[in-house]
């Protein structure tokens, strides 16, 4: 039965209350453990059409007629529009269409972060666009912009109120402490820079809006342009079968999209808008520099009795403000937390989810902090960490669903013990370590979420939902659920996604939720196929439905009966049977949550100021695993993405004027293939028991959290020298060497 | 815009100036045309018209990075700067002859702010993001000379023979003035035709940079050592590449607030260097 109920839902870390419809999930969980389908590592099965080119993706759209669109962007961070000639952007050869700021909500003539839209044209070509956007000759009343920060917060240029958790007795914590830490830590600005840069065509078919994009977010891209154009919902058909890539900021339908939609309406011809890596790397959306201010107390034997933290986070124009308290609040058991977190507004481009925002930039902080105070206090960092563990949700005392986190540090032993020998390997200038540090995120997902399976005479299956793949495979997790759940080999699965006219509602491929949330309910159409299949072949063979089931693409009965699913769907000729499955709702007033620990090995020349992370270990507990093939890519690909984060990403901004200096993928530096470890993954496996038909989580967003943690903490092991700010550039760590030695100085010099 | 491209040096020379650029692999020249950084109507093709290939001592301008990494009668300081620099599809296109012209990587230059060397007034790198900049010859601009082959060039002593005469890559860079803010002393319509390098008892290169591949040199550190005289080119420490005759020369370095690291680091990769040899 349906039930309507009202219930937080998460995404990110972000919790909404609404209305909810949820169906039952009456399927009991499989038993733990790799299945004949799930639980098999598992290739992609649109592998070879991606590699060949075959695969379609929003780059690849070509309509007939199409127009190039390309938009006149602010060159300030701040400014007023004096005067623009769009007579003369009309005028130019090629040109088909052009609106400014009068004509767009997305478009303004009072800019306020550098690379806001001012003007759009479509032509014939994107090179005839962007000659004709130099004819526009906008002159600027150039304005003084926001930049800092600690400014915004003392200014109260503020997007949103300040957060405040206050738990216990913070002062009361500190005085029962035998050991206090604190230390400012800093994280730097981040751009996503998937391969594929945003982009949108927008095609007009009568009253209806079809739109390619490429978006981790087919449903909320209809809801937001339809309502931007006054349209039904469903007046806008939204398609994505594959993307390239968003790690989170792609939520959002852009303003690349609305003026591609406004400008293929003006000319009734399809119009393509597509950011260029520039664009991409200034307004496409970036995860924000942080400043946090922490402290730690703990009693002599390492038990912590009070966190604090002041968190500031540089969000830019717009954006929301991400938990980056979260890992304080809730990584460890300890009784009295105080944090606030700012969320600067600044003259600088709008901030956007980046896997697993705010935990990614607390995470740094909070487990560097952690490893400072085994430091003083001459404890086991690994040990510390185990003698804080938390047995529920400290802001709320809810239980978790699951948790494995012992199971992760117990197998994060034998990569622990490596350390004696890595340290022994130190080599001259070559100095090496080990670092740890833990992992807590979300990725829960929940309801709603919807798939349709049909399956024709020739017993073949073909689950249908609109949702998107992002990348990380999830149209290949769930082929296998359904092929587990009807019986059936892979092959005889097809999935359909990506169109919003064609299937039903899914989740957003964001916060880690896809798997968890699409999953059930794909297990839920399966299963319902399957009890119609039984259904018919009782009856077709006078048996009865409860001693028959589908193994290995047949009917079998208990007592040894079989026949090929053929004979039984062929009944339908060219109908076909059609189930119906629903994500069914999380358990209340429990708390779903991932967890993971990894051990990172670092060798630093500390004479050049050269890191090599040499080898990272990461073991998360995400419930059932699926796909281990997929999962393993998973978190090599968030170490990696990590490892950029830690040692070479940064956007540089011009401190004069807010405008962005790494603007190309030679200045904004992204590891290479070179910059990358060994990568040693093991998940624990063990299914959520509470959660779901499936007992999975999500795997996205968990392998980035801890890893520039545990790369820091591992420079300390080697050095000493405690490296608090992202990114570690040799610059950065020959001042972490040289404070060091001052410290070492200056603690040799102080009397006994 | 006109593609040409003429059978020899004479033509290619003749074609050159008044709007047109000489184009050999477009790794460069291609960007900051599309960037509207230089213009030009023409393009002078130089496949024909300049040298390509390794003889002995002798190296034509038109040979590419890619060529130049791995041939064995190039000394060693030379291939391993080729080896390092960019990645390898850049040094399949990119010949040594542009290498050596390749503009600043100056990320306001790149981003046409009107700053000096532009033409304007001010240096926005010194008072804005300068940590890829430079820490001698910054006092007018503080770019960082991004080529690695050039400080081995340097190190090794390397002649260059243009259409019109012989010069030292010494004699070839110069730090942009007031007057003229280019770095190099070519004539606007002037071909490096080929270079001359000659062999040393021993060279190295060593590059420091911000991820393992495919990175400009934050500090390149060329040796190569002619009988008991150690000679030393640095790549990413001035406009121009940069001679030492020892890490001494390092205390005389004028670095920025955010490029003092990069004093340590030379220092660091002359003593190794000098051990290497
Ligand atoms: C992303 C990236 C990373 C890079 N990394 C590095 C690096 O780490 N280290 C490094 O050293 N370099 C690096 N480079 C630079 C690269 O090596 C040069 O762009 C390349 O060598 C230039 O050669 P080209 O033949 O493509 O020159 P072009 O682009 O064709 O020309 C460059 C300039 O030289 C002039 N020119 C060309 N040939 C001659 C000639 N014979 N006589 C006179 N003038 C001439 C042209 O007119 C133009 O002004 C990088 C480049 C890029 C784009
Ligand atoms: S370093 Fe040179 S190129 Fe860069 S801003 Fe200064 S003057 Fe211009």
């Amino acid at each position: 039965m349906a039930r309507l109920i009202r219930t937080e839902k998460e995404v990110e870390g972000r919790f909404t209350e609404q209305w909810i419809v949820v169906e039952e999930d009456a399927l009991d969980q499989w038993p733990a453990g790799p299945r004949t389908v799930v639980g098999q590592p598992t290739r992609r099965v649109d592998g070879v059409e991606r590699a060949t080119g075959a695969a379609v993706y929003t780059a690849d759209v070509q309509l007939p007629g199409m127009l190039h669109a390309a938009v006149l962007r602010s060159p300030h961070a701040r400014a007023r529009l004096v005067r623009l000639d769009l007579d003369a952007v009309r005028a130019a050869p090629g040109v088909r269409a052009v609106i400014g700021p009068d004509d767009l909500d997305v478009l303004t003539s009072e800019p306020c972060y550098e690379g806001h839209g001012v003007a759009a044209v479509a032509a014939d070509s994107f090179e005839a666009a962007r000659a004709a956007l130099e004819l526009a000759a906008p002159e600027w009343e150039v304005l003084e912009p926001l930049l800092d920060p600690e400014e915004a917060v003392r200014r109260e240029s503020l997007l949103a109120e300040p957060r405040r958790h206050d738990r216990g007795d913070f002062d009361r914590g500190l005085a029962a402490a035998d050991v206090v830490v604190q230390a400012e830590y800093r994280t730097q600005t981040l751009l996503h820079n998937p391969l594929e840069t945003h982009q949108s065509v927008c095609h007009w078919e009568g009253d209806t809006l079809v739109l390619y994009t490429s978006t981790q977010n087919i449903w909320g891209v209809r809801d937001e342009v339809a309502d931007a154009f006054g349209l039904p919902h469903d007046g806008v058909r939204v398609i994505c079968r594959f993307m390239g890539g968003g790690f989170g900021a792609k939520n959002d339908a852009g303003d690349y999209t609305l003026v591609a939609a406004e400008l293929a309406r003006r000319t009734g011809r399809p119009v393509r808008c597509a950011l260029t890596r520039r664009e991409e790397n200034v307004v496409s959306g970036n995860r924000n520099a942080t400043i946090q201010r922490l402290t730690a107390a703990a009693r002599s034997d390492g038990t912590l009795t009070a966190l604090g933290g002041e968190f500031v986070s540089a969000l830019g124009w717009d954006g929301w403000l991400g938990p980056t308290a979260g890992p304080m609040q809730m990584l460890y058991a300890c009784a009295n937390v105080r944090t606030v977190e700012y969320g600067a507004k600044l003259n600088l481009p709008p901030m956007a989810a980046f896997r697993a925002p705010g935990f990614v930039e607390g995470t740094f902080g909070l487990e560097c902090l952690l490893d400072e105070l085994a430091a003083r206090l001459e404890l086991d960092p690994l040990e510390l960490r185990r003698r804080n563990h938390a047995d529920s949700d400290g802001t709320d005392d809810r239980p978790y669903t699951s948790k494995n986190l012992m199971e992760c540090y117990r197998r994060a032993e034998t990569h622990w013990e490596r350390r004696h020998e890595v340290r022994a390997r130190s080599e001259g200038p070559w100095k090496r370590g080990v670092g740890m540090a833990s992992q807590i995120w979300y990725g829960g997902g929940g309801p709603p979420s919807y798939a349709w399976i049909r399956v024709g005479s020739d017993g073949r299956a073909v689950v249908v939902t609109a949702m998107q793949d992002i990348g990380t495979g999830t149209r290949t997790a769930m082929a296998q659920i359904a092929a587990e759940e009807l019986g059936v080999p892979l092959e005889h699965v097809r999935v359909e996604i990506g169109d919003s006219a064609r299937g039903p509602y899914s989740v957003i491929s964001g916060g880690s939720s896809t798997t968890p949330s699409m999953g059930p309910a794909v297990r839920s159409a399966a299963a319902d196929v399957k009890r119609q299949i039984l259904e018919i072949a009782a009856q077709r063979f006078h048996l009865e439905e409860r001693v028959l089931d589908l193994k290995g693409g047949n009917v079998v009965s208990a007592d040894g009966g079989s026949w090929s699913l053929e004979e039984v769907t062929g009944l339908l000729e060219d109908a076909q049977i059609l189930g119906k499955g629903a994500r069914g709702p999380n358990p209340t007033g429990m708390r779903v949550m991932t967890f993971g620990a990894q051990v990172a090995e670092v060798a630093v020349d500390v004479e050049t100021g050269e890191v090599r992370v040499e080898r990272v270990a990461a073991i998360h507990d995400v419930g059932r695993i699926v796909n281990p093939l997929g999962a393993s890519s998973q978190v090599e690909g968030g170490i990696i993405q990590a490892i950029g984060h830690a040692l070479s990403e940064e956007r540089l901004d011009d401190p004069a004027t807010g405008l962005v200096l790494t603007q190309t993928l030679d200045a904004y530096k992204v590891p290479t293939i070179a910059d990358v470890p060994e990568i040693v993954t093991e998940l624990v496996d063990v299914p959520d028991e509470h959660l779901t038909n499936l007992g999975s989580k999500g795997l996205g967003e968990p392998p980035i959290i801890p890893t520039a943690a545990a790369i820091a903490n591992a420079i300390r092991d080697a050095t000493g020298a405690d490296v608090r700010s992202l990114p570690i550039t040799r610059e950065e760590l020959l001042h972490a060497l040289e404070a060091a030695r001052e410290q070492e100085r200056r603690g040799a010099a102080a009397p006994a | 815009m006109e593609l040409r491209r003429p059978p020899d040096a004479q033509h290619a020379v003749a074609a050159l100036g008044n709007g047109s650029l000489a184009l050999a692999g477009g790794t460069d020249l291609v960007p900051l045309l599309r960037d509207g950084i230089v213009r030009a109507d023409t393009l002078v093709h130089l496949a024909d018209a300049v040298p390509r290939g390794i003889d002995g001592t002798r190296i034509g301008a038109g040979t590419t990075l890619a060529e130049l990494e791995v041939d064995p009668q190039v000394p060693a300081a030379l291939r391993e700067a080729c080896a390092q620099a960019a990645s390898p599809q850049l040094r399949s296109m990119g010949t040594i002859g542009g290498n050596l012209r390749q503009a600043t990587r100056c990320w306001y230059w790149r981003l046409r702010f009107p700053c000096w060397l532009h033409g304007g007034e001010v240096c926005h790198a010194k008072a804005g993001q300068h940590r890829e900049h430079a820490i001698f010859g910054n006092e007018r601009c503080a770019s960082a000379h991004p080529s690695d082959p050039a400080a081995a060039l340097l190190a090794l002593g390397a002649r260059v023979r243009t259409d019109r005469r012989e010069l030292s890559v010494a004699e070839l860079y110069r730090l942009p003035t007031d007057e003229s803010r280019d770095v190099v002393v070519l004539a606007p319509d002037e071909l490096v035709l080929e270079l001359d390098v000659p062999l040393p008892d021993a060279s190295v290169y060593l590059k420091a940079m911000d991820r393992k591949k495919w990175a400009f040199p934050l500090v390149g550190v060329a040796a190569a050592r002619f009988g008991d005289r150690v000679a030393f080119g640095l790549a990413g420490v001035a406009p121009i590449p940069w001679a030492v005759d020892s890490a001494d020369d390092l205390d005389r370095a004028t670095p920025l607030p955010g490029t003092a690291y990069k004093v340590q680091i030379a220092r660091a990769l002359i003593a190794r260097a000098f051990s290497a040899l």
